[in-house]
């Protein structure tokens, strides 16, 4: 079962590819809009620690591994989830969500990770650039860390994804959702800061209700300082909850479809 | 007229007007309040916590006034969609046309939004020049012009090239850093500083915020509207050009 | 023959609140909501069997497109019963979905970007295809729907009329029991239309699957279906053979015109029509055949101004069928 979803992934992933093929242009665009997005980032940063010596529990080398991260983790859901759950909304007004829903896959699947979008390709090699030259400059590092990324960067991805999926999924209840949208980009940002940074019950709560700690400060944090595998579990934890609730979420959602729309 | 079309969208308006710097400013609080939390010093480049807040949520609510997606998308909409003969007809009323649009629109906005910044600095004592608010505002509105100038040469390109929308977002991308809306300009290092200050792009966000909070006094400023000025000047005469050469290719390729 | 589809007592209500208007309705519409029921099916029961092509028409509305969705499996009944195929649509097991096929006319499922040859090769995946099978039907359909040269042009360069047909192939790819083609023909020139139902007519005839289609183009069903069902507002108002139904409408027009002054009596016509005196317009149903007789007579009636004459609007032809059945009762 999880080889045919495995072989139906690829399959999704290389018509994407043959379609963004169609707009090369694009390939190049996103990178040009972009840049500026990851330089604001990392400017930001590097004139604060001219003035001072920490920003939450980091130094300026910490910082710029962490925004390495959040680059990394912020392209991958761009490249596989991103396209999916924007166009989520219009979907549905266009009636085209029934077409999905008559067959034989798993429903939730098809709606969130059908098309990808390869164009961001240039985005993730920018971010990974980034990150190998920050952690190349970080002091006490060692390689061996990169492991715990592989599986917490798919626990930031999951989170992302879950957080945005309720967000989208509510499409399918409210027809007008920009609203929401805007309210889930807003809770992103904080998690796109050193979760160091914020008061404690904040940092509670970006770690629970709001996991987006996890999209980027948790991996981050594995890298530059002592691992805490207590955090990490939490991290798996956490994910393994979101998801499951954004499955049911989602059958909630289609009950509401199957019952109200005509 | 602007003014009377707008209010009509009160929900969608309410979360661009208030809710979204609201939101945005809250955001940046949170991060500064963190800053100081662990700096270890009281100032940083000379200013204290209470001037950052300041800073952030009165910089929030400048920066919706100066920016402009919603009145260059349309304006590229309807170059893209080429109807020529309705644009012939009206070679200077377009630019005008959506000027008065995006005037009306800001000005309602800063009548309405800014009462959410002037209520919390009163409410929590912070120490901001009210008189000096005028000024700032006038030269915010000044800098709007120019905005709107940018968005006319940003719109003729489409009658040359197509998608430029992602023109657009890396102009915004890139005037969230130079306007001061990101950080403020006076802790980038030296030679970026001045440079950066030179641009008209500081009267955004930077110079008015920093006047009203005691960050820059009087001379940056009739430096800011200078500056405009000049730019204003530069980018009009830009436009025209890009217009007629537009207009001529239009008709001749036979849109 | 075995029954493919069957429904008891199936019904479709929608609960919904009556907008209140003004600010102090709105105020006591908080706590003092005043509900309307809309009935988009009434209670219905059917029996389809299998091989047979029905035909479901009616007027926007009249609930044919709830129907096909019920049996569909997309949406949930409110009351009733139906089986398809021994399953029940809406619980939407996989094995179910295996084997039917929905088609939504003007709704795209196929890329837009991709060439259709790569559409359907990620379709062959979904529905578990042995890929090599998949292109040969995908070749055989595309032949009998003369549009093979055309399978390997990006969705998006394709005329309508080409993109119904790719859409079409990949309805029948994973060669379905039954097939619901909702308006499959909307918005078609009438040639892709003519070929369309050329091709749907050849393929039930040699394959035999179980067809539900709807449409408001008398056309579609009268070169198709086997069996027509006439919904109107919610009910089945109509079950049996088309020839029988065309016998007992005929093709009825609408015919309106004009006279320069209004009629001072009544004026009887042939066929039993009557002109109604005090008025200028008038409008008649008929049939295209009794023009020859009726013209006459009514250019003796008065000075002709204006005349138009136009097919029946489709809950008329129903009316029509329906009075004329209570007149035989």
């Amino acid at each position: 079962m999880l080889s045919k979803y495995f072989k139906l992934y690829t399959a999704f992933f290389r018509a994407s590819l043959t379609a963004d093929l169609e707009y090369r242009a694009n390939f190049a665009t996103r990178i040009i809009t972009d840049i500026f997005w990851y330089l604001a980032q990392i400017i930001a940063f590097e004139v604060l620690y001219r003035h001072t010596e920490k920003i939450g529990s980091w130094n300026v080398e910490q910082t710029r591994v962490f925004l390495g991260v959040l680059f990394v983790v912020d392209a991958l859901y761009m490249i596989f989830i991103s396209e999916n759950l924007d166009r989520f909304s219009e979907k549905i007004r266009k009636g085209e969500l029934d077409l999905l829903l008559a067959k034989p896959v798993n429903s939730q699947f098809m709606v969130s990770l059908q098309r990808a979008n390869t164009a961001i390709i240039g985005n993730l090699l920018m971010g990974t650039s980034w990150l190998v030259w920050s952690l190349v400059h970080l002091p006490d590092f060692s390689w061996v860390r990169l492991l715990w990324l592989s599986f917490l960067i798919p626990c930031g991805l999951v989170v992302t994804y879950s957080c945005r999926f309720f967000f989208s999924a509510m499409a399918v209840i409210f027809t007008k959702s920009e609203n929401l949208q805007f309210m889930w980009y807003q809770i992103y940002k904080l998690g796109m800061r050193p979760d160091s940074i914020y008061v404690p019950w904040i940092r509670i709560v970006l770690m629970t209700v709001f996991p987006v700690a996890m999209v980027a400060s948790v991996p981050a944090r594995s890298l530059v300082e002592e691992p805490q595998p207590a955090l990490f579990v939490w991290s798996l934890v956490v994910s393994g909850i979101l998801l499951y609730l954004s499955n049911r979420f989602w059958r909630l959602c289609l009950k509401f479809y199957s019952s109200a729309s005509s | 007229m602007a003014i009377a079309a707008n209010v009509e969208y009160r929900v969608n308006y309410f979360i661009d007007a208030v809710a979204q710097p609201t939101v945005t400013a809250v955001i940046e609080i949170l991060l500064w309040v963190g800053i100081f939390r662990t700096a270890g010093h009281a100032t940083i480049g000379g200013f204290g916590l209470q001037d950052y807040l300041a800073y952030v949520l009165w910089g929030a609510f400048f920066a919706r006034i100066a920016a402009s997606w919603m009145y260059e998308f349309r304006m590229i909409e309807e170059i893209d969609s080429g109807s020529v003969n309705g644009l012939l007809v009206r070679p200077m009323s377009f630019y005008e046309y959506y000027l008065s649009q995006l005037l009306g629109y800001k000005f309602i906005t800063t009548a309405v939004s800014f009462l959410i910044p002037l209520g919390v600095g009163a409410a929590l004592g912070w120490n901001i020049h009210y008189d000096r608010l005028p000024t700032a505002v006038l030269l915010v509105f000044f800098y709007l012009i120019l905005v709107h100038s940018i968005s006319f040469v940003v719109a003729t390109c489409a009658f040359f090239l197509n998608r430029i929308y992602a023109l657009t977002v890396a102009k915004n991308l890139a005037l969230w850093t130079l306007t001061g809306e990101l950080i403020p300009l006076d802790l980038m290092p030296e030679p970026f500083r001045g440079w950066l200050l030179i641009l008209p792009f500081p009267s955004g966000v930077f110079v008015p915020v920093g006047y009203l909070t005691g960050r820059v006094g009087l001379e940056t400023v009739n430096q800011g509207f200078l500056s405009v000025a000049v730019s204003l000047i530069l980018v009009n005469a830009l436009g025209l050009v890009m217009w007629k050469r537009g207009l001529r290719s239009y008709s001749g390729t036979g849109a | 023959m075995s029954i493919a589809i069957e429904t008891k007592s199936l019904s479709r209500v929608y609960q919904s609140y009556r907008k209140p208007e003004g600010v102090w309705n709105s105020v006591k519409g908080l706590w003092n909501r005043q509900h309307i029921e809309k009935i988009a099916l009434k209670p219905t029961t059917l029996s389809i069997e299998s091989g047979q092509i029905v035909g479901l028409v009616g007027a926007n509305g009249a609930g044919k497109t709830t129907l096909l969705k019920m049996l569909s499996g997309l949406i949930v009944p409110s009351s009733g019963e139906a089986r398809v195929l021994g399953y029940k649509p809406w619980e939407r097991k996989h094995e179910f979905l295996r084997r039917i096929s929905i088609l939504l006319g003007q709704k795209n499922q196929l890329w837009w970007d991709l060439a259709p040859y790569d559409s359907f090769s990620l379709l062959a995946r979904i529905y578990d295809l042995d890929l090599d099978k998949a292109r040969a039907r995908v070749n055989e359909l595309a032949q009998r729907l003369r549009c093979t040269h055309v399978l390997e042009t990006q969705l998006r360069r394709l005329s309508l009329g080409e993109r119904m047909k790719m859409e079409i192939i990949g309805a029948l790819l994973h060669e379905p029991a039954v097939l619901f083609l909702d308006e499959p023909t909307i918005g078609l020139d009438m040639i892709a239309q003519e070929s369309i139902r050329d091709f749907l007519a050849d393929y039930v005839r040699s394959r035999g699957p179980t067809v539900i289609l709807t449409s408001h183009y008398m056309d579609d069903i009268a070169q198709l279906a086997h069996k027509l069902l006439l919904i109107s507002k919610g009910a089945i108002v109509y079950e049996g053979t088309v020839e029988n139904f065309t016998r007992a409408t005929e093709d009825v027009r609408t015919l309106s015109f004009r006279f320069s002054e209004e009629l001072p009596l009544d004026v009887v016509l042939p066929e039993g029509h009557v002109l109604r005196g005090g008025r200028k317009e008038h409008q008649l149903k008929i049939l295209p055949q009794h023009l020859g007789i009726l013209m006459p007579e009514i250019a003796r009636a008065g000075t002709l101004q204006d005349l138009k004459m136009e097919e029946t609007d489709f809950e008329d032809v129903i009316r029509g069928f329906l009075e004329k059945e209570s007149r035989i009762l």
